[in-house]
Order: C-alpha cells, then sequence, then structure tokens
C-alpha cells in the first residue's frame, strides 16, 4: 500500500508540474486519494471526511490568521508610502554607488519579508527598489535577485513562517524561533554575498531605451502627493519583530501592534477607521492565495498522519532515509532542486506531506525535519521560477525567471547546504 | 506633439528648447523616487543635469563597441556595460530612427549617421559619470540636500539625471539640434504604432 501511496504522490507532483491543477487543489484531491489508499472510513474517527477534511482544513487556522495580519501589515506599508520611502531615501544617500543602493535594497526586502512574503513582499521592495537599481546601473537580473536575496534573508523572521512550521511540525514557536535564528547567519552571508560578488562580475549598465520618456503624467493621486512618511514611522517593520524576538510576545499581537504603529505614525485620527478597513479588505486579497494552500495543506498533513498511511509509508521512507549525519546532509543536499518548480520537496506543497511523513513514522526527530523543510524553504523563497515572488520579480525587471534561477541558485543551495550541517550537527 | 514640432518648418528655438526640457522632466517624473515631486524641482533639476552633460568633457577611454540585432522588440536603442567595456549598438533601432528622421523632416536637426554617433556618444558620457570624481561634480551641480548637519551639507543622488546628462552630451558631441529625448520619444511612438 505504501508504494500505491507513493505513486499517488508522483501522480500529484506531476499535476502540480505540468499544471494540469493548481497547487491547492491537487494537494486536496492527492489528500483524499492517500486517506483511500490507506483504508480510512468515509466517516468516524480516523476518517476521509470527518478527519482529512474536517479537522484538516482549519489545522493552520493559526498560520491562515498571520498570514493574514503580515499581508494587511504590508498593504499598510505599501498605503502609508513607507516602503517607498525607505528605498528613495536608500537612492538618495548611496545612488552612486550602485552596490551601496543594492546593499540598501536588499536590507528593505529582509525588513518586508519579516513582515510578509510571497508576491507582495516582492512587490512592496520591488515595485520601486527593481527600477531604482536598474536606474543607477544595476544589471537587471542582479536586481531581481536582489530582491529575492534580501526576502529569503527576511524569512527567517517572517512571524507567520514560524507559525506555520510551529503549526505543521507540531513544535513550540520557540523551538522554531530557536533554528530560525541558527539559519539567520547564513541568508544573510549569502546575500550580501550575492550583492557583492554579482556586482563586481557583472559591472554596471546603462541603456538608451526607448520607454525613458513617459507620457503626460496623471494627476497624482492625495496620497502620492503626500511624500515621504515620517521617519519614525520607517521603524514600523521592525516593531512585530522586536515585540515577538526581544520580548517574547506572541506572534497575533506582535503582527497587530506593527499595524498599529503603521497606522498611528502615519495616520491623522479621522482618517484612521477608513485606513484600517481599506487596508484590511486589501490584505484579505493578497492573503487569498497562501491561505488557499494552507487549507490544502492542513488536509494532506492530516492524510499522511493517518494511522493507515503511517504504517503503510514507514518501512519504504525508513529504508531510503540516511540515518548518519554525514549523509544526512550529503544526500538532502544533492536533493535541493527538487524543492523547485512545485518539486516533491517544496515546504508549501506535497513537501509539507513528506515532512510530515517523516515525523509520523518517527523517522527524523520534528527538530531535525524542521531544520531541513526550513532549509529548503530558503531555496524556494527565491530560486523556484514558479513561486510568486521570482516570477513578478523577474518580469518586472524584464529578465526570464529561469535567468534568476540560474544566477541565485548557487548562493542559496549554499544557504541550504548550511542549515542541513546545523540540523545535523544539533538534531541527529 | 512632437509631430507638429516636425512638421513646422519655421520652428522656434525658444520653443523647442522649452520642450525638450519638458521631455526631460517627463523623464525624471517617470523615474521611481520622483513620485510626487515638484514639478518646478524637476525642472531645475533637468536643467542643472543637461547644463553638466553640455560641459563634460569625458576621457576617449577605448570601449569595444558591438552591433546587434533586436533593439527594437527589447525598446533599446544602446547599452554600455562594464564589465568588460563594452557598447551595444542596436542596429535595427538605429537604422529604424534614420528613417524615422527623414520622414519627419528632421534632418537639420539629426544629420545622416547622427543617430549612432549619439548612441556612442551617450554611453561613453554613463561610463564617465561612474568616475568618483565627476560623480561628486554632479550631485553638487544637481544641489539635491539628503542631509544638513550645521554647515556642513552631504549631497543626495538624484534619479534618472545621468541619462539626462549623458543625452546632453551626446547632442552636444555631435551638434544635434535637438535633444536625443524628442528622438527617442517619436521612436517609441513609432514602435507602439507599427505595434498595433
Amino acid at each position: 500500500m505504501g508504494v500505491v501511496i507513493l505513486l499517488l504522490m508522483a501522480a500529484g507532483v506531476a499535476a502540480m508540474l505540468t499544471r494540469r491543477l493548481p497547487t491547492a487543489f491537487a494537494l486536496v484531491l492527492l489528500a483524499v486519494a492517500i486517506a483511500f489508499a490507506a483504508g480510512a472510513p468515509l466517516t468516524g474517527k480516523n476518517s476521509v471526511l470527518d478527519t482529512v477534511l474536517q479537522e484538516g482544513a482549519p489545522a493552520l487556522a493559526a498560520t491562515m490568521i498571520a498570514i493574514l495580519l503580515g499581508s494587511w501589515l504590508g498593504k499598510l506599508l505599501e498605503e502609508t508610502g513607507i516602503a517607498a520611502t525607505l528605498v528613495r531615501k536608500i537612492v538618495e544617500f548611496g545612488g552612486d554607488r550602485p552596490v551601496f543602493v543594492a546593499l540598501g535594497v536588499l536590507a528593505v526586502s529582509a525588513l518586508v519579508g519579516t513582515v510578509t512574503g510571497s508576491a507582495p513582499a516582492a512587490m512592496l521592495a520591488g515595485l520601486i527598489g527593481i527600477p531604482a537599481m536598474i536606474a543607477v546601473g544595476i544589471p537587471k537580473v542582479t536586481a531581481a535577485g536582489t530582491i529575492l536575496m534580501g526576502i529569503a534573508v527576511g524569512i527567517p523572521f517572517e512571524l507567520p513562517v514560524w507559525q506555520f512550521f510551529s503549526t505543521a511540525l507540531e513544535l513550540p514557536v520557540d523551538t522554531v524561533r530557536g533554528f530560525m535564528l541558527k539559519l539567520f547567519p547564513f541568508a544573510l552571508v549569502a546575500a550580501v554575498a550575492y550583492v557583492l560578488v554579482e556586482s563586481r562580475r557583472r559591472g554596471v549598465e546603462h541603456t538608451w531605451s526607448l520607454t525613458s520618456v513617459r507620457g503626460e503624467s496623471k494627476p497624482r493621486s492625495r496620497r502620492q502627493l503626500l511624500g515621504d512618511a515620517p521617519w519614525y514611522a520607517l521603524l514600523t517593520p521592525v516593531v512585530p519583530l522586536v515585540l515577538a524576538l526581544g520580548f517574547e510576545l506572541a506572534i497575533i499581537p506582535s503582527l497587530l501592534a506593527g499595524v498599529l504603529y503603521a497606522l498611528v505614525t502615519t495616520t491623522p485620527p479621522r482618517e484612521m477607521n477608513r485606513r484600517l478597513l481599506r487596508t484590511l479588505y486589501g490584505g484579505f486579497e493578497v492573503a487569498a492565495a497562501p491561505i488557499t494552500l494552507f487549507v490544502a495543506i492542513g488536509i494532506l498533513l492530516a492524510a499522511v498522519k493517518l494511522p493507515g498511511a503511517v504504517d503503510a509509508l514507514e518501512p519504504l521512507v525508513k529504508a531510503v532515509s540516511p540515518q548518519n549525519a554525514v549523509l544526512f546532509v550529503l544526500v538532502f543536499t544533492l536533493l535541493v532542486p527538487l524543492c523547485l518548480y512545485r518539486g516533491p520537496l517544496n515546504v508549501f506543497g506535497l513537501g509539507a506531506g513528506i515532512a510530515g511523513v517523516l515525523i509520523a513514522t518517527g523517522i527524523y526527530p520534528a527538530t531535525a525535519v524542521l531544520g531541513m523543510a526550513t532549509s529548503y524553504n530558503q531555496v524556494f523563497g527565491v530560486a523556484d521560477p514558479t513561486s510568486t515572488q521570482t516570477v513578478w520579480s523577474a518580469q518586472y525587471a524584464g529578465v526570464s525567471p529561469q535567468q534568476v534561477m540560474v544566477r541565485t541558485l548557487p548562493y542559496v543551495w549554499a544557504v541550504a547546504l548550511g542549515g542541513l550541517c546545523v540540523t545535523a550537527a544539533t538534531q541527529l | 506633439m512632437s509631430g507638429d514640432h516636425g512638421l513646422s518648418l519655421g520652428h522656434d528655438p525658444d520653443l523647442d528648447h522649452d520642450h525638450d526640457l519638458d521631455l526631460a522632466v517627463r523623464l525624471l517624473a517617470g523615474t521611481p523616487t520622483h513620485e510626487g515631486r515638484d514639478p518646478l524641482l524637476l525642472r531645475r533639476w533637468a536643467e542643472a543635469a543637461e547644463e553638466f552633460g553640455r560641459r563634460m568633457t569625458p576621457d576617449p577611454a577605448p570601449v569595444r563597441v558591438v552591433e546587434r540585432d533586436g533593439g527594437l522588440a527589447a525598446g533599446l536603442l544602446a547599452r554600455y556595460r562594464s564589465r568588460p567595456p563594452v557598447v551595444e549598438v542596436y542596429v535595427d533601432t538605429v537604422d529604424r530612427a534614420e528613417r524615422l528622421i527623414t520622414q519627419r523632416g528632421w534632418r537639420h536637426w539629426f544629420p545622416e549617421g547622427s543617430v549612432l554617433a549619439a548612441a556612442l556618444a551617450h554611453e561613453q558620457a554613463h561610463a564617465w559619470l561612474h568616475h568618483a570624481h565627476v560623480r561628486a561634480e554632479f550631485k553638487r551641480a544637481l544641489g539635491h540636500t539628503a542631509l544638513r548637519l550645521g554647515r556642513r551639507r552631504l549631497y543626495a543622488h538624484v534619479a534618472g539625471a545621468d541619462e539626462l546628462a549623458a543625452h546632453a552630451y551626446a547632442r552636444a558631441a555631435c551638434g544635434l539640434g535637438r535633444s536625443p529625448l524628442l528622438l527617442t520619444e517619436a521612436l517609441a511612438a513609432a514602435c507602439s504604432e507599427s505595434e498595433k
């Protein structure tokens, strides 16, 4: 029966890779198929309807709320001009040295990446950051990669991600936070190295572009005319981080504090209600795609944790999973490309199910699976040409996602290697 | 608007100058980081950048020139890359520009072969603007303050201004009657029309 489940997983990956089905739909269908293959009854205890669908769908509810709050805060950063002001100041201070601008935009992307992820994070930093970098001479591929590498620096501090791994892997938030702090230096060093090495290798480029002279500008909206956000409002992205990391406050109140801080520092009292509601509704739109995915992942996790699935998969997975620390690092580092193109190790896809199998069968401790999943997440978040942030950044810069993947993959592969080494040294 | 300018044989130099400056202001206004900036401030920066570009005297450093196709599809006329130093000239765009100049009756502003010469001069200016002492002078000329501590001022970078300086240098070096931005705008319009 284990072989049947693995074949079903392979079919699910094929459906996602060939884009026959959206990832979320493929995961739900896969979960139901796995549950039936594992011999689960239709209703009752450990069943398809009651356990997999009913209990699985809201299993990652805390993550969904965190994603929503992150998206809300992201909308506020956009509407109040906080993100734009940060980029503008960086260009003004360092614009004549392109590498300084790239490092500054990298820092802004990292800050934004701690608040929200995926395409919204890329847009917040990249809408002004990418053309600003290109305007000072940074080549397009380097500019797109800088945004993505910056967001990846923020990922270890992205509170919704902490919540996701905590709920999905059934680990305390403290444990997730502890490992993320160990992963952060690798992400930081790789990102800075990317900017410095790529700037040195590629130098600067300037174009005589036919699109440089735009049409007559449209009348500006009031928001656009408001100008720079005040300096103290620029601290907004740090507020949730300081509360969650420094004061060990829970994730949802930390994010809410960030929302309130952004509001109070940028908005006159008479406009607060309208802005709060407008940005919250905007946040729902941004969060719709990831929330859908988390519903599907919750369902898949519930399916692979069914006793029948665990019993069927345990001997197979045990046979191919390296127990030796060196082999663990070697094998899982070589498997890094499998998290690209919605592959089977993508933690926001089937990879979550595989992580669930590894924990449920007791092959690795949950903390080791955490190390593995978060290491892969650093790769997926930057180099996967099918992830929304990579597609958006590349296309906005005027290059292909594959070009960005080729340029960034060596750096994020090194980050994954670092994360896996730490995992093997501390968790196995 | 550009078409009207081209067709009027008895053109007014002041009007031409104003139109060139308008194009420069529009380039700055369309450059990220200038959203919501006062148009008068942009106009002042555009004038300063063009003045700086006109007076530039770049070293005639040897740069490899490569001719390429596909410029019209990519929306490019030329590209400068610093590592290794190379200027790529998109010959299809240059040919289209030359034909457009003839069609619009702009030959007195842009003599035969001047587009290629302007492209090379433009990219040469960009290379020159990357020298530290030139950058410092350019920022002082623009006069945009990033930070002021007592009598000390830290000048800010103005995104897009180097493009204006490069165009102004190309115009001066090649003896063009109008800003290369006029040609850029007309080319963009012609390309978008032919796509329709």
